[in-house]
């Protein structure tokens, strides 16, 4: 089944990949787990994102702040989360951008870098659902949900794809 | 963004990791670079440390006039204003990673070309109206560009449909002030009808599209009328 790496141009060492499951059942062991630390990634909700690059811009803004000491939550999974939110709200992005108890479709984020290698079998046993590919991202994805969390204007619509104004707003929203 | 060359020996800092980097263009306030960044072509925009400024104050200005930069392409494109994506902010090295209009054209190169073929040149007035349309729009948002030229003007290819693009927000400020609008329009009327000969009907007509564009235009041209008589060489008796 088809996950999703890239490496970070930045940060050579570290690469990312996203592995996205659905009919999921566990969703609340899951939340455990990662809370816990025993799955070590970022559980992201899978209805907010649009593209794998709005993944990927939270998570390279994630890991500079993180290698240069600056980050605003706690861990860098954390961070990766917040980053995806528009407004500078932690709570309000981990509940709205991380999974809830009755989630279905969840998406992880696994950095791998010189300090931590990702062990995807292992993640994956431990999710009671359906891995599916990148591809399939789009029949997941809740538009109205994204264009109302975003808040895109009419005017941004006519200049850009909704991808380009979650980045826009993304990137800037620590100066906005 | 000055072409001219830069500093000499000009300082070690290093170019991002890019994918295909190569370097564009070296101005006076930083270097453009063209690369691959998250799988898409982008733009790296850095600002090298100048070191004749005190060091405290180089920090300052150039986070600053990133932040501003960021800011004001943001808030163009909120407004529907065509600018460039910004994909990532470093506060460290003061580089901004943004979109690279691929296979532009800058609306200066345009212009000269047009001039020299003899052909569509009714294709200019049309430029020139929406260029006026898009400053004012600019304008109406209290956003003031600050280096505006026809080089820091894009066209998207096709040319012939004037898809056009600012870029190159890096002395952007938000102001209300008809004299700061109208500074910014005098900025590009003096590059303009220097850049390219013979277009003072040209520049015209983007002033009056401006003019019916913009709901607050009257009292910025007043002012444009009165930066105009305050220039270089000219006489203020009377």
């Amino acid at each position: 089944m088809q996950h999703f790496t890239h490496q970070l141009e930045l940060f050579p060492d570290c690469s990312v990949t996203l592995v996205l499951f659905n009919d999921v059942k566990n969703a609340v062991a899951l939340r455990k787990k990662a809370m816990e630390g025993s799955i070590d990634g970022a559980l992201i909700n899978p209805a907010m994102i649009v593209d794998p690059l709005q993944i990927l811009v939270a998570t390279n803004k994630a890991v500079h702040l993180h290698r240069i000491g600056k980050m605003k939550t706690r861990t860098l999974n954390a961070e990766i989360i917040f980053n995806l939110s528009p407004n500078n709200n932690i709570s309000d992005a981990l509940k709205k951008f991380g999974i809830s108890d009755n989630d279905s479709a969840v998406l992880i984020v696994l950095i791998e870098d010189k300090e931590k290698t990702v062990n995807l079998e292992s993640i994956i046993s431990q999710v009671e659902g359906q891995q599916v590919s990148l591809a399939e991202l789009h029949k997941i994805t809740d538009i109205a949900k994204v264009k109302k969390m975003y808040r895109l204007t009419p005017q941004e619509e006519k200049i850009g794809t909704l991808l380009d104004g979650i980045i826009c707003r993304m990137s800037t929203k620590d100066i906005a | 963004m000055a072409g001219g060359a830069g500093e000499a020996g000009a300082c070690a800092v290093s170019p991002p990791p890019l994918r295909g980097l190569q370097l564009v263009q070296q101005g006076a306030e930083a270097r453009l670079y063209r690369g691959q960044f998250l799988g898409r072509a982008a733009v790296v925009k850095l600002r090298f440390p100048k070191r004749y400024r005190h060091p405290a104050l180089e920090e300052r200005l150039s986070r600053r006039r990133t932040a501003q930069e960021a800011r004001s392409l943001l808030r163009c494109r909120r407004a529907g204003i065509s600018a460039p994506v910004v994909y990532f902010v470093d506060y460290v090295s003061n580089c901004i990673y943004l979109e690279d209009i691929v296979e532009s054209t800058t609306v200066r190169d345009y212009i000269t070309s047009v001039q020299q073929s003899g052909k569509d040149t009714n294709n200019l007035f049309l430029l020139a109206e929406k260029i006026g349309e898009v400053l004012a729009r600019m304008h109406d948002e209290d956003l003031i560009h600050g280096d505006l030229t026809t080089s820091n003007m894009l066209l998207r290819p096709p040319v012939e449909e004037l898809d056009l693009v600012l870029i190159d927000f890096g002395l952007s400020f938000m102001s209300g002030l008809p004299e700061d609008k109208g500074v910014d329009l005098y900025v590009l009327e003096r590059a303009f009808l220097s850049t390219h000969p013979n277009t003072d009907t040209l520049f015209e007509a983007l002033l009056k599209k401006y003019s019916t564009t913009s709901k607050k235009s009257s009292l910025v041209i007043k002012k444009l009328d009165e930066v105009r008589l305050r220039g270089r060489k000219r006489s203020m008796v009377g």
